[in-house]
């Protein structure tokens, strides 16, 4: 096998190969990172690659496998971290030069599980800085690139993560959700992301944008590596008092049902608001391969849609700038102008406010919850647009001028302020060649509907197939 | 959030913030802020009577 098709082949099938050691981690990792040195010039994904430990971790896993020490299914398989994953003795950035130099001294809980289940760490992935952007633009480390138009953004935060794995240099990657950050860039790079549920994994050892609203996520090709993660790292935290105490199913076994009968709310107030005719147009065929594969789709109303950016951005203003009062005031200027503008402008808000956020959330809550009496998952486009270009700060949707964040975050927000888990797995590509990504929602704690869901979409369709030509 | 942030009012928060009021930034600052908190106050058409906060003190039970 060459090692540009192993560099493609999904984590679940690369596993069944290296447990029938019919090919080493040895051989998988040293691919991988052959495509690294090929691709870093052009995408930028890392920020710091890790060439030497990651080999040093493969020739440890193909010892542990050939004697009989077979770890699961991540053993020997490569992965990144977003750089705000904190990995003992390896530098930190959170994507901005003030903590270039940052080494943590523990490891994320995240970061912890993932290499317990002998998944190799090649590297921290670039992200927009302090994950506090949905574009991926980063002048500190400079902006991630999208493999299939270079001159267009990834998306982000969790930029760097949507480029290493589309681009075949990661099998897998873990990103954070504050307002979309796994999600964008997944359906802007045309992968699969997950938001899981808030609390179902652990923050603990993870750079903070908003305690209430931030989430790690898996990003993968195909969903049932997305499933396969969840298996290695979901599970009570104590160390991260918002971790759910709950017993971990095993979420591939999700995957075998099928979607007949599955009651699939359509979300009438996601197509009111502003989308691009070709997103529209491909998630509209997306919802039809739903349909003939037995979902019952239902036109749903979520009226309080149109409040989740305001109260999400008070909640996400306010705990963002207390966790980063310290640094905005010393090395404010530092900072890549626009976060260091969304971080200042958290200081005009009064606690009145947030508490009245907060109390807003409690009825965006209930009517989130309220749309699951009548349907299993919702569903509509991820992002409006398809990826535009670095530097964008205004996108056109039909005849509305919206600005690039607002425009970005517009569909994944809502659940990051209700914490109910999505994702986003690709539906089409656009005339130009950018992919775009359906959206795949569930009511708190039904991981496994949604990846049902999501895996029967994605092996009726062949979009994930589809590769960057690099 | 007040009804309208008067650069009075602005320097103000921003000096009892920390931040360095003499910094040219502070103009980019207040333009932006004067852009953004009329878009988050849309809020303040929701009735909230009898609603709590979601993010209630709960003590542990460990």
């Amino acid at each position: 096998m060459g090692s540009h098709d192993l560099c493609f082949r999904s984590a679940a099938e690369l596993s069944r190969l290296i447990q029938k050691k019919e090919i080493s981690p040895v051989e998988v990792v040293e691919g991988h990172l052959k495509r690294t040195e090929a691709l870093e010039p052009m995408l930028n994904s890392f920020i710091t690659t890790l060439p030497d430990q990651a080999m040093a971790a493969a020739r440890q896993a193909e010892r542990e496998i050939q004697v009989g020490k077979y770890r699961g299914p991540l053993h020997g398989i490569p992965l990144g971290l977003k750089d705000l994953y904190y990995v003992k003795g390896i530098r930190n950035t959170s994507g901005t030069k003030i903590f270039d130099q940052f080494i943590p001294s523990y490891d994320s809980t995240m970061a912890m599980r993932l290499k317990e289940a002998g998944g190799i760490l090649m590297g921290k992935l670039n992200l927009h800085p302090l994950a506090y952007g949905p574009t991926g633009e980063n002048p500190d480390y400079g902006p991630m690139h999208n493999p299939w138009n270079l001159e267009r953004i990834t998306g982000g935060s969790s930029g760097g993560s949507g480029s290493a794995v589309v681009s075949g240099q990661c099998t897998l990657a873990m990103g954070t959700d504050t307002g979309g950050s796994v999600r964008i860039p997944s359906a802007l790079c045309g992968i699969v992301g997950l938001k899981p549920t808030y609390g179902l994994l652990s923050r603990y050892g993870i750079t903070v944008l908003s305690w209430s609203q931030d989430h790690p996520g898996p990003m993968a090709r195909t969903v049932e590596d997305c499933a396969l993660v969840l298996n290695a790292a979901a599970g009570h935290d104590p160390n991260d008092p918002a971790s759910a105490k709950l017993t971990v199913p095993d979420y591939t076994k999700a995957l075998r049902g099928d979607i007949k009968g599955v009651r699939v709310g359509i979300l009438k107030e996601f197509f009111e608001a502003p989308l691009d005719p070709e997103v529209e147009e491909l998630v509209r065929e997306a919802k039809g391969v739903l349909r003939d594969l037995g979902a019952t789709l239902v036109e749903i109303s979520w009226p309080m849609f149109q409040y989740s950016a305001a109260i999400a951005g008070i909640i996400q203003m306010a705990e963002a700038t207390a966790y980063h009062r310290d640094l905005i005031k010393t090395r404010g200027s530092e900072l890549m102008p626009m976060v260091r503008l969304r971080l200042e402008s958290g200081f005009f808000l009064s606690g009145v406010d947030y508490v009245q956020a907060q109390r807003a959330r409690t009825l965006f809550y209930r009517q989130s919850l309220g749309l699951f009496d009548k349907v299993d998952l919702l569903c509509g486009p991820s992002v409006p647009v398809p990826a535009c270009k670095i530097g964008t700060t205004e996108v056109e949707i039909g005849k509305n001028r919206v600005g690039v964040i607002a425009a970005l975050t517009q569909y994944t927000r809502p659940f990051n302020l209700n914490g109910f888990p999505a994702i986003s797995v690709p539906c089409g590509f656009t005339k130009a060649g950018l992919p775009v990504g359906l959206q795949l929602a569930g009511k708190p704690f039904d991981e496994e509907g949604v990846l049902r869901a999501a895996h029967a979409y994605e092996q009726a369709t062949e979009w994930h197939k589809r590769r960057p030509a690099l | 959030m007040a009804a309208t942030l008067t650069k009075e009012m602005f320097l103000s928060i921003a000096r009892s913030s920390g931040l360095d009021i003499e910094d040219p930034h502070m103009g980019e600052l207040y333009a932006f802020v004067q852009k953004v908190l009329p878009t988050l106050r849309m809020i303040d058409q929701l009735d909230l009577t009898d609603v709590e906060p979601l993010a209630t003190f709960i003590p542990s039970k460990e």
